[in-house]
């Protein structure tokens, strides 16, 4: 079964062992220059670290800078001062190590689920003409059958692999999604208000099933939200961002807070108060269901 | 009264009588404003009869053309042989090779568009001239092209790809460019190289839409084409309108005006169909 595969593959990884921090943030200073005015200082002087199978939430206000620190991981994005290490190297473009679960525009719409979720083996190994090839057909068939597994293992049924993302509905697409990314067993799964387009009860089975498959894969997880109580019920840690002083100055790591492994509603609630009184000081904490609009 | 409500509803039959209404119009009104002149002038040429134009297109489509000299016995030929041996055959497939030739060249253009929206360095290189010689009015540039290129297949050719390409090349790299970042982020995070993302995944997204554009651009592909045929050519659709205008050839003229609007009409319908057919998870916006 697959998911027995994963957890095997985790502990055999020696790279995930040795290393003690997974994703260090030093000094980090992110602005964006806009012609004819002074840069726009968005993260001032952030500095995180992240041990490996930590499951972390990114908190904050909308245009605090939460979806930056998650591109900066990325290495989407390039700090302009300070350094952003995943296990102990800089990168220059996204790569293998990070698996990516966008808000939107998280499966590729000309592919049927079954090639979403095959695209990352088949294009790491079978070149563009690879398929002629019967060797490459059989090796193919075994993608197939691992990804089969996985959509299983997401909820979905066999009949959806031959469907194409518009026909499932979002909760379903964000189950392709990371189905798609967990397949090439990233280090770091980062996840940028990959449940904020759902309707309430699909996004609670989602967060059951992110919690379950991280409990499983033992994998790295950083997920953005601007919804305090999805991050306490989700993370072994929040990390809330907001600004500390004047507005032009740029955001900062307001709270740190390890968190418990609870189910108990009233710990919860306690956790999301404290949350919502560091990044929300004028008491206009963001609405729950609001679908939450991606950020600068 | 509620017909000019926007929430009419009018009937199936309604809307079918209502949409071929005008083309009745159009024909009863030529054929009698026709009728009226040849009662008036029976040697009229400006506006034949239905009978004159059937004649004409029956020569057209089954006598040999004209500059032929292999038609000494062609009554005897079979059907097939006649069609092939006319004139509008000819014509058809002398315009449809210059056609086929300035699509074939449109796909470089859609290919550097692409990697004008992909590859910052190319993009940077490209994109002002690009936008420069899209506002070059390509008909100005004719007589331009006839010196530099001769009067032959080559200038009507380069007319065609250089009042057609930097459209094509525009858009192929608007549609690049609005390809979400997501999409090529998640490319990177499966282990897609640039080659892959910007051919397994970014060609492959837009292609529909480059082929939607194309099939739009159909029309200026042609106004081109039948430019250069109308101004320096021996044959083809466009040279024949052009030559018959002299003689006052109406009666072949329409038909042929006729033939062409069919021709665009079903390569049109051909495109958007075979579009639709190939890409199924195609959402047109």
């Amino acid at each position: 079964m697959a998911t027995a595969r994963m957890v095997v593959d985790k502990v055999a990884d020696p790279a995930s062992l040795e290393s003690h921090a997974m994703i260090r943030i030093q000094d980090v200073v992110v602005e964006y220059g806009q012609r004819g005015k002074p840069p726009k200082r968005i993260l001032n002087g952030v500095n995180i670290d992240i041990q490996p199978g930590e499951f972390i939430s990114i908190v904050g206000q909308t245009g605090c800078g939460k979806s930056t620190l998650l591109r900066l991981v990325l290495a989407e994005e390039m700090p302009c001062q300070g350094q952003v290490l995943v296990e102990g190297s800089a990168r220059k473009q996204p790569d293998r190590r990070c698996g990516y679960v966008p808000q939107k525009y998280s499966l590729f719409p000309d592919r049927t689920v079954l090639e979403n979720i095959t695209f990352g083996l088949e294009v790491t190994e079978v070149g563009i003409f690879g398929s002629l090839s019967p060797a490459r057909r059989v090796r193919r068939q075994e993608f197939q059958l691992e990804a089969i597994g996985y959509l299983r293992r997401m909820g979905l049924r066999e009949s959806d692999a031959a469907k194409y993302p518009h026909q499932l509905s979002g909760g379903m697409q964000q189950r392709v999604a990371i189905a798609q990314a967990l397949i090439m067993r990233p280090k770091i799964l980062l996840m940028d208000e990959a449940f904020s387009a759902l309707d309430p009860g699909t996004r609670a089975g989602m967060q059951r099933l992110i919690k379950d498959l991280w409990r499983e894969t033992g994998t790295t997880i950083l997920f953005v939200t601007h919804n305090p109580r999805e991050a306490v019920v989700l993370a072994t840690r929040v990390i809330a961002l907001g600004r500390t002083s004047g507005e032009d100055d740029g955001a900062n790591v307001v709270l740190d807070l390890p968190l418990p492994d609870t189910t108990d509603e009233l710990e919860i609630a306690a956790h999301v108060r404290s949350i919502e009184e560091t990044t929300f000081p004028s008491g206009s904490a963001e609405d729950d269901e609001q679908p939450g609009a991606p950020e600068a | 009264m509620s017909i000019l409500q926007i929430h009419a509803q009018p009937s199936r039959t309604t809307v079918w009588i209502l949409s071929w209404f005008l083309f009745a119009i159009g024909v009863v009104s030529y054929f009698w404003v026709s009728r009226g002149r040849h009662i008036e002038n029976p040697d009229d040429r400006v506006m034949p009869t239905l009978r004159q134009m059937s004649q004409a297109f029956a020569d057209a489509t089954l006598k040999p053309a004209e500059d032929d000299e292999v038609a000494a016995n062609a009554d005897r030929e079979s059907l097939v042989t006649k069609v092939r041996q006319s004139m509008l055959w000819k014509d058809t497939l002398a315009t449809g090779r210059r056609f086929l030739i300035s699509m074939a060249l449109l796909f470089p253009a859609v290919l550097l568009g692409l990697h004008m929206g992909m590859f910052p360095y190319v993009g940077s290189f490209f994109l002002r001239f690009v936008l420069f010689f899209d506002k070059i009015v390509a008909l100005s540039l004719l007589p331009i092209l006839f010196i530099a290129f001769g009067i032959d297949e080559l200038a009507k050719v380069m007319l065609i790809v250089v009042g057609v390409a930097p459209t094509i090349i525009l858009d192929a790299f608007n549609l690049t460019r609005g390809v979400p970042k997501e999409q090529i982020v998640k490319g990177f995070t499966l282990g897609a190289g640039d080659f892959s993302i910007t051919y397994r995944i970014v060609l492959k997204q837009i292609w529909p839409r480059v082929l939607n554009s194309i099939r739009l651009n159909l029309k200026a592909v042609m106004l081109f084409l039948f430019a250069g045929e109308m101004i320096a050519s021996q044959d083809g659709l466009a040279y024949r309108i052009a030559l018959l205008r002299r003689h006052m050839g109406m009666d072949t003229i329409i038909p042929y005006v006729l033939w062409v609007a069919l021709l665009l009409f079903l390569i049109d319908f051909g495109m958007r169909t075979m579009n639709r057919k190939l890409h199924p998870w195609f959402q047109e916006a």
